[in-house]
């Protein structure tokens, strides 16, 4: 569903990203672990069509991104670290407009549905999102994710600043799309997370994909040590 | 797409106490704005009935009276007031209200509503073409300044393109959601302007294709602010630049603009003083005929010509009487002289609204001023045209009085009377305004400006969304 062949991004003499080949099938949940820099914002951007490649290519659901955009964009939803929605708008409201957006005309409540399914208490569908805490703006995103019933689902450190439990809720969510044939791509920081979401996962250090594992292959303990030896940390491990 | 995205911004706007107060604002201007303008043109009515009344009885009820003598007792013009002065007062408080008509002069427009009031009326006065030209792009530039760095500054930009926006439509259902608000406003204050003067007794020459009209020029204005101002804010990234430059937009379009064409018109073609203009038609009137010199030299040469052509050797031979033919042709000897001098002075004012015209390429508040005072009937075009038909007028009664003194009278008999019934067969002052259609047709250039304003606005913010 999501693939990535040679893909590539440099900006001057900055290789922001080098030869990256991946990819996510449906019903798999990878998760690309990095320090800040590595290239694993840019990949996401590079699937999303914000930025062009300058050189590989990357495709979901078979197409490829950059030359079919509209219909790349069609199969995929987006979660940023800070999901921004519109403050002074409901729950209900601001998913009602993002499928709309994303051309999908649903009643009430099928949008009711989605949002009582991502995770969000009744009472708070009606509540401006300025109200908010930022684990609520999460699941109002993976609402805006099942409203579109999207194929591909791109993911930069969603978790990030969250508390355990709503962390924990988060993961729970991804599982549930992951059960529904979602390929899921998580950029994130979070070792135990990932490890814990993760059908795979992959280390990236300055624009490369160093390694990549199967989740149920390796321990939390071994990949963190993994990470950490990727990041040339190896003083610290010594 | 465009209609859920009109809703949401509908809804923000809405749900915004700023701008929530800000509209009650601006309709409360409006209200109190209509409301004295309404009050000031039924007054101003009441005024111009009573005297245009009072002025015709006394010419009515002079008696018998030598006909020349009524001709320097005079009759007055009185300017009406348009009835859609009440939204656009033009220049109106400058132009003057009635004009004495008398013979041998032309005199201008006197008793403006300017010249009755103190120096506090620099000012301004609060009045619905200052609401309608100023407050409501400002209006504009509140509501829409940040309609899309907001989306940049929130980060929603982002997660609206993953959902595959078309920011073509996007741009479309936020251009709506900024024009409905102004749009209705508009509609509503015309409206009770329109209800308002329709129901009035008088209303003299008001009609609701002029209104139509009026409204049109007003929103064409306003859509080509909604598309300056959603233009710089989906080019900047902060919504403070926005504001700034938006507002220095309105400076430049609103204020600095027209005083800038202003003064550039008066510098490049101004008018003559009225001590030069006076002097100047004064050496004009002397290298004619006098009507009251009977020992000039013109005078002799019109007798000459005269006698000869009645085949007569004495002036109390003719079947007229000389003095009242005299007075006419000098009449209209002065009355050619008034229209030279007058036709410079409009040469002077075309040759400005030339340089008005140059200029309404950098301010859209011109053309549409311009076209608003136009059909309002208050700007200076429209005084022009009132001036020129009181001095028709006065030409024609000096006719009536010189063509009665000269048949009902004989050569030297300046002791005759005309009846104390003849003053009310001079047919009364009658002034038709142009029609909407002159109107349009006069305005031709200020509406292919405002055109161009409208479609170069909406080419640039169509060609600038491809690229958000």
């Amino acid at each position: 569903m999501i693939r990535t062949t040679d893909l590539t991004k440099k900006y001057d003499q900055l290789v922001a990203l080098n030869n990256l080949n991946l990819s996510v099938d449906p019903g798999e949940i990878y998760c690309l672990l990095g320090a800040n820099g590595a290239g694993k914002t840019t990949t996401i951007n590079l699937l999303l069509g914000f930025i062009s490649p300058s050189s590989g290519s990357a495709s979901i659901g078979g197409m490829d991104v950059f030359e079919n955009q509209k219909a790349t964009k069609s199969l995929l939803a987006y979660i940023p670290e800070n999901l921004m929605l519109y403050p002074s708008l409901t729950a209900l409201e601001n998913l009602d407009y993002f499928s709309g957006i994303a051309g999908r005309k649903l009643p009430k409540s099928r949008l009711e549905l989605y949002l009582n399914e991502a995770g969000l208490q009744g009472e708070a569908f009606d509540q401006r999102i300025s109200t908010f805490s930022k684990g609520m703006r999460q699941k109002v995103g993976i609402a805006i994710a099942l409203a579109k019933e999207a194929k591909a689902l791109l993911l930069d450190e969603p978790t990030s600043g969250l508390d355990p439990k709503a962390s924990n809720e988060f993961g729970q969510l991804l599982q549930k799309l992951r059960e529904k044939g979602v390929a899921t791509l998580m950029a994130t920081h979070d070792l135990f997370r990932a490890k814990e979401v993760a059908t795979h996962i992959g280390i990236m250090n300055g624009g490369q994909l160093k390694q990549e594992f199967a989740a149920n292959d390796i321990s939390l303990s071994k990949l963190e040590q993994a990470y950490l030896e990727t990041m040339d940390y190896k003083e610290e491990l010594s | 797409m465009i209609l859920k995205t009109f809703h949401k911004e509908t809804k923000e706007l809405l749900r915004d106490g700023r701008v929530r107060l800000s509209f009650i604002i601006v309709i409360l201007l409006l209200g109190i704005a209509v409301w004295i303008s309404a009050k000031q043109y039924q007054s101003i009515n009441e005024q111009h009935a009573f005297a245009t009344q009072t002025d015709r009885t006394l010419w009515d009820n002079q008696g018998e009276k030598n006909p020349h003598s009524a001709a320097h007792f005079g009759t007055y013009a009185f300017k009406p007031k348009y009835p859609l002065s009440l939204v656009d007062q033009g220049v109106d408080k400058y132009a003057g209200t009635s004009i004495f008509l008398e013979a041998h002069n032309r005199n201008e427009a006197q008793f403006s509503a300017a010249a009755d009031q103190t120096g506090l009326s620099r000012f301004g006065d609060l009045t619905p073409d200052f609401i309608l030209l100023f407050i409501i792009p400002l209006l504009i530039i509140l509501l829409g300044y940040n309609s899309f760095t907001k989306e940049k500054e929130m980060g929603t930009l982002t997660l609206l393109k993953s959902q595959g926006i078309s920011s073509t439509r996007w741009m479309i259902g936020k251009w709506l959601a900024l024009f409905l608000p102004i749009f209705l406003i508009t509609a509503i204050l015309l409206l009770i302007a329109g209800i308002l003067l329709s129901s009035l007794d008088d209303f003299g020459v008001f009609n609701w294709s002029s209104l139509l009209g009026m409204f049109l020029v007003y929103i064409v204005y306003y859509m080509v602010f909604i598309n300056l101002v959603l233009f710089i804010s989906s080019r900047v990234k902060k919504s403070g630049i926005s504001l700034v430059l938006s507002l220095s937009l309105w400076i430049v379009a609103c204020l600095a603009a027209p005083k800038a064409a202003s003064n550039v018109a008066e510098s490049k073609y101004p008018y003559p003083t009225r001590q030069e203009f006076a002097a100047m038609v004064s050496e004009d009137k002397k290298q004619g005929l006098d009507g009251h010199n009977p020992w000039s030299e013109e005078s002799k040469l019109l007798e000459e010509q005269v006698l000869k052509e009645y085949n007569v050797d004495s002036l109390h031979k003719l079947p007229f009487n000389f003095d009242g033919y005299r007075m006419q042709k000098g009449e209209e000897h002065e009355a050619r002289v008034y229209f030279k001098h007058y036709n410079y002075l409009k040469d002077q004012f075309e040759q400005q609204s030339g340089i008005y015209r140059v200029l309404a390429v950098i301010s859209p508040y011109l053309p549409t001023r311009f076209m608003s005072m136009s059909i309002a009937h208050t700007d200076y075009a429209s005084h022009w045209d009132f001036s020129d038909a009181a001095e028709n007028y006065r030409i024609a009664t000096q006719k009536f009085l010189n063509d009665n003194f000269a048949e009902n009278s004989e050569y030297g008999n300046w002791g005759y009377k005309a009846d104390s019934e003849f003053w009310q067969e001079l047919p009364e002052f009658e002034y038709a305004p142009p029609e909407l259609s002159t109107i349009i047709d006069k305005n031709k250039s200020n509406l292919l400006i405002l055109g161009g304003w409208l479609f170069g606005t909406f080419g640039l913010l169509l060609f600038n969304t491809k690229k958000l």
